[in-house]
Formats: structure tokens, C-alpha cells, sequence
């Protein structure tokens, strides 16, 4: 079943606020949901790692909450909105291309072209920037930089990379600038791509969150 | 309408806050050709490529003088996008060049912006790919390209809009000599199958040498030579400098030539050379 | 001095890089290390500089073993020069960039003078001290890599395709200063490059690697006298090489041949 990208969007949007809407039971439902729809798409070890930093971040999160004070029902509540939240994001780039999320933000959402083709960019450039960093801690390690032991000067290590970094991210962009004003980058990008229609799996996806979106108002005549 | 693909008229350029980069430039590239842009570092060789493809000066800004023509018609005025129709341009950072996430969606985009209808965006890309040896990679991730292979798809991606110019920026510097090799065999072949005016700047004539008809000699910012390969070399074999950056062959074509008045063919390789020089220099004992 | 002993290397995916390969560089050595793309070249000069350690077999620098050392440990004893120029600026000014390595040992200050002023001075940039490094010509910033590198005095120089991409004139230039520097300070400089030509004018001793095998090393008159065939390795022969050899000449240089073949022809 076919879901373009647009309902997917609408659907992680609408969960956000579903998270505050729905009961406890409903929102842990929908976070064995997303996990299983996570593990089904893609099963790697990246994911697994983002899955796991996530929970952490979860568990840190309930763990201030109950310093300051609140009952373990409200920091735990609060955890599980935030994880559904959060893993609700995580399934989206880990269901759609990032290109069809672009297309989908400026057809549908009228984001401007620019803004939206940034997201391509950045996941295009990432790649190359890791590279070029393993290079430039090389390059120190080979002048007697040595960032064994202290995680200070691990990090320390880090910074002194960016600078490079960026000088070069700014050179490429000036290039990559040029490359896209060459092709005649515009308005008529996203115009002109295949357009994505919503089908019955779109229709039925939209049905059910508007349906649940409207929780509220139904649930008081069952 | 005249038939040179490029045409240079009394051009001077100086980047904005700049010295003079180019000075005086008045040369012509000839259709159809296969010309090589030679000089010392720091001689204006990008700078002129850039000219060429119209974004110098009127996308970077800077002081000028004179007109560049592509195909008969001034850069002044064109966007570079439509220019770009026409004079495809491939600079030396070619991987940034590449804008998109698949080798399908990078070959197509130009086509997109300029609406051409989906079915034929389909058709140039699959042709595309093909031309340059990636054939049916249009759901490639980039970075599942070597460096080569993503030098071929920049390539593509100007070819797709079917231009009648192309022009290079030292494509081969990063490259190994085989790689180097087997691209300057792809841009031969893109140049007799569609009759495309290559314009290349190279600093490793041996690579360019078995194809090359034409080549413009840049030093300082000015034009020192011009013309055929023959005649061009011939004027920068004079310069003391120049001669050192021809290739070794041409430099021992070139000596041979004055020192005995004698006159050898267009040596577009080491056999050639030897096949020549056993000739006119008597039998040697193997 | 650097050895290798059976020293053998793959990436996780499986294809060996390196095979087996027994290799002795002793101080003072001028070395050409030629190979195709992927062959290995690249591969074996970061296992001298422990950037890689080897999946089995040991180097040695200086005959201490370094399988359980990191780069850092090794740069005051070798010091290696990466393709990519800009990815190794680290500073702000030349000054500062030359001093990067010195510092990070924690010398003396009137150390640190005395080393980034001969550094500068070996690579023909002491007038550019103060220049914020960025703005330096390609052929510039190549030779801030090797001031950088020399700054922490290593007896041995590992040079990893430092003439790509500039013009004859340039590499001469960056030649003739690493020739210099060899030869008056007594440096080992081993030269990872494709160009065949650098390599047997430049070179006393010359290896070449073909998938991950050694399977020459000797000096370049042997590789370059037109008795071997070279595309079968995936290598040139230089122009002037392949002239000469065919004529019968010793000419390095067109002028030289030519002048030698008019002579011989002359002869006849």
C-alpha cells in the first residue's frame, strides 16, 4: 500500500498532536505501531542506533522531569509522548526519500523551492563532509596531534576540524550555487516532477487520522 | 551567422575588488572543433571558461570590457541557464557541481527546469547515461559512484541538454593516467558523434594530443598564440617558459624542426614520432 | 628507516590491498612508489605512518615495531604529505601553521622558531609567513604541506601524489625543492605518484606495486630503459624514455635528444 509523501507528513504532524488528544493506552499503541513499521522498513544497524538514542534521550528526559518534582504517572506520560513524537520523525525518513519530502513541501505545503531543496542538499553533502573530516583528523594526527585518553581533547580534536570544514563547505556551496543556477534551478523544479497523486492508501491513511484527530468530540457518544 | 563557437572581442575582465585577470582577448574557438586551452597557473585559463559560459562577468560581478559570443550571440543580457542550453560548462570541482541525490534525478534536472515533458526527460537521461557509460544507473545513489563514474554523470548531465559546446576545466587532475586516458576517449567520441566543439583546458598535453586540432595559448592574462595545434605550439615553442609546458614530444618536433630546417607531421603520439624520426634520421641499429 | 615484513592488508569487505610485501627503505633514499589506481601505493605508505595497521605481518620504524602506535607517535621521526592541500590547513597564518606540529610536541619556544624558520626556509616560503594560508597559489599551499610536515624534524618524508594537478613548471619547482632537501639535509622522501616522468628524473630507487604485489624495485634506469613492458602494470613509459630507448640516446630531455640524434644522425 502506497503512501505518498504528503500523507506521510500530514500523518507525523498530526501525531504530534494526537500525543496530547488521545489516551495513554491509544498513544502506547501507536508507538508498538511506529516501532514495527520501523523494524519492518529497515532493520539496519543505523537504525537501531537512532531507535536506542532516541529511548535514551526519553529516559533522561522522565529522569529531570521527576528531579523537578513531578509524580512518576507525569514524567512517564510525558516520556512516552515525547518517544512517539520522536520515533514518529524517525519513521518518516525512514519510509520516504528525502527528495519526495521536498516535493511534497513545496507542492502541497507552498514551502519556497530554495528551502526545501536545502533538505536534498544537506543528506547530498553529508556523505562527502565525513570524508573530508576523517582527512582533515589525519592531517593532525600526522603533525603529532594526539587525542588518545582525554574525551576532552577527543572533542577538542573535533573543533579544531570544523574550521577547515567550513572554509571548504563554503567554497562548495559557492560552486554548487553556480552548478544550480546553470541548470536554471527555480520555480519550475518541483513544477515539472512527476506529480504525486493520492491514492486510496493516502485517502484511507488521512481518513483514520482525521477520524482520531476528532477524538474528542466522538468519544463522548460511545 | 558566423561558424565559430566562441568568440572573444577585445575582452577584459578584473574580478570585483580584483586586478586585470584578462586582458585583451580577441580569439575565436571554430566549430567543430577540438581546442585546447594551455598556459601557466594563474594565467586566466578558469577565468576564460567562465567567460565562455557567461557567468563571467555577469553572475559574478567585476569590471569588464568587450564581448564574449557563444554561437553567434552575446553572453550579455542571457541568462546563464539558457546559455548553459548550449555551452555546457564543467568545472574542476566536479563533485560539486552535482546537485542531486541519484544519477537519474542529476541528468534530468536540467531538462526538468527547462520543462521539457517527462517522457523525453526520460528519453535524453536513458541516452545520456548511456553516451557516457553508466547505462541504466538512473537509480544510482551518488554515493554509490567512484569518482570517475561521478565525473562521467556531470558529464551527462551537461550532455542531456544536447549542447553544441562543451567546455572543461582540467577534468583530468585528480585523476590516475588510465582514468585520465579513457575519459578524454569518451569526450573523442561525444565530439565525432555529435560534432560537439570541445574546448579543454589541459596541462598534460599527452592526453589531449591524439585528438586536439586547435589550441590558444594563455600567458599573464593575454593571448600568446592561437590557431591550429601546429601553428600554436610553433609560436610558444619561441617563449622559454611556454616550451617547457608542451608536451616532451612536441618539444623535440619543434627543436628538430628549427635546428634542420626540416618539416614533421602532426605527431599525435610517441609511434608516430618514432616512425618519423627513423625515417628522416637514417637506419639505427637495434 | 622503514620495514615492512610480509605485511598484508583488506578492508572489512575482503579484497586484499596488499599482499605480502617485504619492503626496506634506509635513510637517505630518494623512492618513487608508482603503481595503478588501486593498486596499493596509498595503502602501503599509511601502513609505514601507522594511519592503517596491517592485517597481519610488521612494520618497523627505526626497527621499533608500530603495530600498537598511532601517527602521532611517529611525526617527529616521519611526517607525511596528504594529495588534498586544503584539507590540512589547520591555522590561520603560515606561521601558525608550521608551528602546529612543533607546538603540539610541546617544545621550547626558540625550538619552535629555530624549526618552522628552517622548515620555511627548505620550502621557499619564509616571505609568505605571515600570509593567512588560504590565499596561497595551489602549487603554495602543496609546499606548506611539506614546511608543515618538515617542521617536526622526521627523518623521513611520505609524499602521497603531491604533483597532481600542477603544471610542468610547478613540479619542478616542488622536485627541485624536495631534491634539495634529500640531498642537503638527508631526508628520505618517498614519493607515492602516477608520474612517470618525476620518477626517473627525480628518483634514485623506484617500486612499483600491481594488485597489491611488489614486483619491482630497483633504481629507474632499469624500470624506464624500454626493455620492460610497462602498460602491463598499468603504467607509462615517459615520452623521452621510450625516444631514447628506441634511438639509442641517454637524453633525459628533448633539448638533449635532440641534440644527440642530429649528432648520431651526423655520424652516419
Amino acid at each position: 500500500m502506497r503512501v505518498t509523501a504528503f500523507t506521510q507528513l500530514i500523518t507525523v504532524l498530526a501525531v504530534t498532536a494526537l500525543v496530547f488528544i488521545l489516551p495513554v493506552q491509544v498513544v502506547s499503541f501507536i508507538l508498538v505501531l511506529e516501532l514495527a513499521l520501523l523494524l519492518y522498513i529497515r532493520h539496519d544497524r543505523m537504525t537501531m542506533a537512532a531507535i536506542g538514542a532516541l529511548t535514551v534521550f526519553t529516559g533522561m528526559m522522565i529522569l529531570l522531569q521527576l528531579l523537578f518534582q513531578s509524580t512518576l504517572e507525569v514524567a512517564m506520560i510525558g516520556g512516552l509522548r515525547m518517544l512517539v513524537m520522536t520515533m514518529a520523525f524517525l519513521c518518516l525518513l525512514a519510509a520516504t526519500r528525502i527528495q519526495d519530502i521536498a516535493q511534497a513541501l513545496v507542492e502541497r505545503f507552498h514551502m519556497p523551492c530554495e528551502y526545501a531543496f536545502m533538505l536534498t542538499t544537506a543528506l547530498r553533502f553529508v556523505p562527502d563532509f565525513l570524508a573530508d573530516s576523517t582527512a582533515t583528523l589525519d592531517a593532525q594526527s600526522c603533525r603529532g596531534y594526539s587525542n588518545r585518553g582525554n574525551v576532552f581533547k577527543r572533542l577538542y580534536s573535533y573543533l579544531v576540524v570544523i574550521k577547515p570544514l567550513v572554509m571548504r563547505a563554503v567554497a562548495k556551496s559557492d560552486t554548487l550555487a553556480l552548478s544550480m543556477e546553470l541548470k536554471g534551478f527555480g520555480a519550475n523544479t518541483y513544477k515539472n516532477m512527476k506529480k504525486q497523486e493520492l491514492g486510496l492508501g493516502d485517502y484511507l491513511v488521512l481518513a483514520i487520522v482525521v477520524i482520531l484527530s476528532t477524538y474528542k468530540f466522538w468519544i463522548k457518544y460511545l | 551567422m558566423s561558424n565559430y563557437a566562441v568568440e572573444f572581442k577585445n575582452f577584459h575582465y578584473a574580478y570585483n575588488g580584483g586586478e586585470v585577470v584578462l586582458k585583451d582577448i580577441n580569439v575565436s574557438v571554430k566549430e567543430g572543433s577540438f581546442t585546447v586551452l594551455l598556459g601557466p597557473s594563474g594565467a586566466g585559463k578558469t577565468t576564460m571558461c567562465k567567460a565562455m559560459a557567461g557567468i563571467i562577468p555577469y553572475y559574478y560581478g567585476g569590471r569588464y570590457a568587450g564581448s564574449v559570443e557563444v554561437l553567434g550571440e552575446d553572453t550579455k543580457g542571457r541568462r546563464v541557464s539558457d546559455i548553459a542550453m548550449h555551452l555546457g560548462l564543467m568545472l574542476e570541482d566536479y563533485e560539486s557541481q552535482l546537485v542531486s541525490l541519484t544519477a537519474g534525478e542529476e541528468v534530468s534536472f536540467s531538462l526538468l527546469n527547462h520543462g521539457f515533458p517527462p517522457d523525453e526527460v526520460e528519453e535524453r537521461t536513458k541516452k545520456a547515461l548511456e553516451d557516457v557509460g553508466l547505462p541504466g544507473r538512473e537509480n544510482y545513489q551518488l554515493d554509490e559512484l567512484s569518482g570517475g563514474q561521478r565525473q562521467r554523470l556531470l558529464l551527462a548531465s551537461v550532455l542531456a541538454v544536447h549542447p553544441r559546446v562543451l567546455v572543461l576545466d582540467e577534468p583530468v587532475s585528480a585523476m590516475d593516467p588510465e582514468g585520465s586516458a579513457s575519459l578524454y576517449k569518451l569526450l573523442y567520441k561525444i565530439h565525432q558523434k555529435y560534432n560537439m566543439t570541445v574546448i579543454v583546458v589541459e596541462h598534460n598535453l599527452d592526453y589531449v594530443l591524439p585528438y586536439v586540432t586547435d589550441m590558444i595559448v594563455l600567458q599573464d592574462g593575454g593571448v600568446v598564440a592561437s590557431g591550429s595545434f601546429e601553428e600554436a605550439a610553433a609560436i610558444a615553442h619561441e617563449d622559454r617558459e611556454l616550451r617547457r609546458i608542451l608536451p616532451a614530444l612536441w618539444q623535440v618536433k619543434l627543436n628538430l624542426e628549427k635546428r634542420d630546417g626540416i618539416h614533421l607531421g602532426m605527431w599525435r603520439n610517441t609511434k608516430d614520432a618514432i616512425i618519423e624520426l627513423k625515417e628522416k634520421y637514417g637506419r639505427v641499429e637495434l | 628507516m622503514i620495514e615492512t615484513r610480509e605485511v598484508n592488508f583488506a578492508y572489512r569487505r575482503g579484497e586484499p590491498v596488499i599482499n605480502d610485501i617485504d619492503c626496506k627503505i634506509e635513510d637517505g633514499e630518494f623512492v618513487a612508489l608508482l603503481g595503478h589506481n588501486g593498486s596499493g601505493k596509498t595503502t602501503l605508505s599509511r601502513l609505514f605512518m601507522a594511519l592503517m595497521h596491517p592485517r597481519s605481518g610488521e612494520v618497523y620504524v627505526d626497527g621499533e615495531n608500530i603495530a600498537k602506535k598511532e601517527p602521532a607517535d611517529l611525526a617527529d621521526r616521519v611526517g607525511y604529505v596528504f594529495q588534498n592541500p586544503d584539507l590540512q590547513i589547520l591555522a590561520d597564518t603560515v606561521w601558525d601553521e608550521v608551528a602546529y606540529g612543533p607546538r603540539n610536541k610541546k617544545l621550547s619556544e626558540e625550538k619552535i622558531r629555530e624549526q618552522v624558520e628552517e622548515a620555511l626556509a627548505a620550502t621557499g616560503l619564509t616571505d609568505f609567513a605571515d600570509v593567512y594560508p588560504r590565499i596561497l597559489s595551489f602549487g603554495q599551499k602543496r609546499r606548506l604541506g611539506v614546511a608543515a610536515a618538515l617542521a617536526l624534524k622526521p627523518r623521513i618524508l611520505l609524499l602521497d601524489e603531491i604533483t597532481n594537478g600542477q603544471d610542468s613548471l610547478e613540479k619542478e619547482q616542488m622536485m627541485n625543492y624536495l631534491r634539495a632537501i634529500n640531498e642537503e639535509q638527508g631526508i628520505t622522501i618517498v614519493l607515492i605518484t602516477h608520474d612517470m616522468n618525476i620518477a626517473r628524473l627525480y628518483a634514485r630507487r623506484v617500486i612499483v606495486l600491481h594488485n597489491g604485489n611488489l614486483v619491482f624495485d630497483d633504481v629507474p634506469e632499469e624500470l624506464f630503459n624500454g626493455m620492460k613492458d610497462l602498460t602491463e602494470w598499468g603504467l607509462q613509459q615517459p615520452t623521452m624514455a621510450a625516444l631514447a630507448a628506441t634511438f639509442e640516446l641517454t637524453a633525459v630531455n628533448a633539448a638533449d635528444f635532440c641534440a644527440q640524434l642530429t649528432l648520431k644522425a651526423g655520424e652516419k
